[in-house]
């Protein structure tokens, strides 16, 4: 069996390559043992971790991102953007290059986390509170910690909660189109975060383009890795 | 000794009786983080000589046509104290300017004694074998650039880089891809190391090159030569040098290696429409601050790049 494991900051994905298809699991990045506990298999490892962990093959996660997206998306994209656990990288697969946040938590996981935790919500629940906003609260700053406060100062002015959210989805969206070079035309979004419906309009709108999800956003970077090591196969 | 800021013709300090010494070299393994910084390079070479860590007589600047950031460092340290000199590169590569560059540059020095043209120009030539040895793949890319990068102050001593030209070792470089690495040579100590074990194979280093390629056996030939120096001239210049260069070096990939607060990083727009858009090289850029290790990010960046370039090469 191909196995495709991917081990970052927050969480660790595997993809299992059946005869028919893939079959997934998630878990914390802490248990990644787990994810290999009863398969055997070629193990091809991405992430962060992807050299810590037993691995026949290793690759980065920007080249799984690549291979792992034109799996899922049958068409051409001109850019990824992958919203980590605790980095954001902005992949310009034309002209294969990418840049990366990894120095703050503005547009990763995390920011959208850290508010969720203001509100004791959990994360998954952040796109139902956008949907059912009539408007979007105007939220400026990208930094958690500024963030908040401007969460607070929109509250008093009489915002709702749902209408706060989604003026955070706007301001995070805001954050990664400005990372987002201007040729792209067709963008896909990649991680867990992809999931929120919420970022996904909000990113669409700001760069006014279609963005592209996954059906599994999480797992694209594991499928990724089996998909890069089954090309090289067969050039071989 | 005579502290350098990068290219002035060797050449000239020696055939005056003085040796070089290219402060640069002091910079990639230094720990220091200097205030008032724009280019960490002309900021902690410019600590370094204010707080004595490295000792020299006087200082020769580039300040024309290359590097406006140690003009200014240069001036602080004049001020301070130590005799400078302001060395000009003609933007438009005319040797007759040139010319006179380095009588001025001689003059400072003290004029013209025992004339070691001869020499280093049999040395640079040395030098240009092992470079073509590294092109060839029987020099590690680390040790071709040591060689190379100091052409510029030739070590400080014209015996001492004599044995360096003749303890290189002759390998066999395992490689995947050929790489040329554009721009300012990288302040990260480990960067050609790192590169190889990716499989990539520096094959041209655009700066140290020019370290090698010019010399002449008379004051004449000299300028003559380093009227050409590429990077102090016009663009278009460089771009026709490196569409040449790059094609003899049979190269793969390209990799543009800037500073930051470096004018020079105003031209990674121009290196890559013409080498990337135009002429079709795959192209990365990597930008550096202070000396370190190569960073985390940079690696994933140029691992990355090395994964892909198996797609396109
Ligand atoms: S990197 Fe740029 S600013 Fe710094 S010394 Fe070199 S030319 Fe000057």
């Amino acid at each position: 069996m191909l196995i495709g494991l991917d081990v970052g900051s927050r969480a660790a994905k595997a993809a299992y390559r059946l005869e028919d298809g893939y079959e997934y699991r998630v878990v914390s990045s802490h248990s990644w043992e787990d994810l290999l506990r009863g398969r055997e298999g070629v193990v091809i490892s991405t992430g962060y971790f992807r050299k810590r962990v037993p691995h026949d093959f290793n690759v980065t996660e920007i080249t799984t991102a690549i291979y792992g997206v034109r799996h899922f998306i049958r068409r051409r994209v001109d850019v990824i953007v992958d919203i980590g656990g605790q980095d954001m990288k902005v992949i310009d697969v034309e002209r294969n290059d990418f840049v990366m946040n990894d120095k703050c938590s503005a547009g990763t996981g995390a920011f959208l986390e850290y508010i969720a935790s203001y509100f004791a919500l959990d994360v998954a629940e952040l796109a139902r509170l956008h949907r059912s906003a009539r408007c979007a609260a105007p939220i400026n700053s990208t930094c958690s910690v500024f963030a908040q406060s401007e969460v607070v100062s929109r509250l008093v002015e009489g915002y709702t909660k749902e209408e706060v959210i989604r003026g955070i989805h706007y301001a995070f969206a805001r954050k990664i189109a400005r990372m987002v070079p201007r040729h792209a035309r067709s963008v896909a979004l990649i991680g867990g975060t992809a999931k929120n419906a919420g970022v996904v309009e909000a990113l669409s709108e700001v760069l006014g383009v279609r963005v592209h999800v996954p059906g599994e956003p999480q797992v694209v970077n594991a499928v990724g890795a089996v998909e890069y090591y089954l090309a090289r196969e067969g050039e071989r | 000794m005579i502290g350098i800021t990068a290219l002035v013709p060797a050449e000239v300090i020696y055939s005056c009786g003085e040796a070089a010494l290219d402060l640069n070299n002091f910079v990639p393994t230094s720990k220091l983080e200097p205030e008032d910084k724009l280019c960490a390079w002309t900021a902690i070479w410019r600590e370094l000589v204010l707080r004595g860590e490295v000792s020299i007589d006087r200082l020769v600047v580039v300040a024309g046509g290359d590097c406006y950031n140690a003009l200014v460092e240069g001036e602080k340290i004049e001020l301070a104290g130590k005799p400078t000199h302001y060395f000009t590169y003609p933007f438009d590569g005319n040797a007759g300017a040139m010319k006179e560059q380095l009588e001025a540059l001689a003059d400072f020095l003290g004029g013209i004694r025992d004339e070691a043209f001869g020499e280093v120009a049999e040395l640079k030539k040395l030098a240009l074998e092992v470079h073509e040895m590294r092109c060839s793949g029987e020099v590690g890319a680390e040790q071709g650039f040591l060689i190379e990068v100091s052409g510029s102050d030739l070590m400080g001593s014209l015996e001492k880089y004599r044995s360096a030209i003749e303890e290189v070792e002759e390998t066999e470089v395992d490689y995947e891809y050929r790489v040329a690495l554009l721009g300012i040579p990288p302040i990260y100590p480990d960067f050609h190391a790192f590169l190889q074990e990716l499989g990539m194979h520096v094959v041209f280093d655009e700066m140290p090159f020019e370290f090698i390629r010019h010399t002449g056996k008379s004051l004449g030939e000299v300028a003559g030569s380093y009227a050409g120096y590429t990077f102090a001239g016009h663009i278009s210049r460089r771009l026709r040098f490196l569409e040449s260069q790059l094609k003899r070096h049979r190269v793969d990939a390209v990799i543009h290696f800037q500073q930051f607060a470096c004018h020079h990083k105003l031209e990674d727009r121009l290196l890559r429409d013409f080498l990337h858009e135009k002429l079709g090289y795959p192209y990365i850029t990597i930008e550096a601050d202070l000396p370190s290790p190569t960073p985390q990010q940079a690696r994933l960046r140029l691992e990355a790049f090395a994964e892909r370039l198996g797609e396109v090469v």
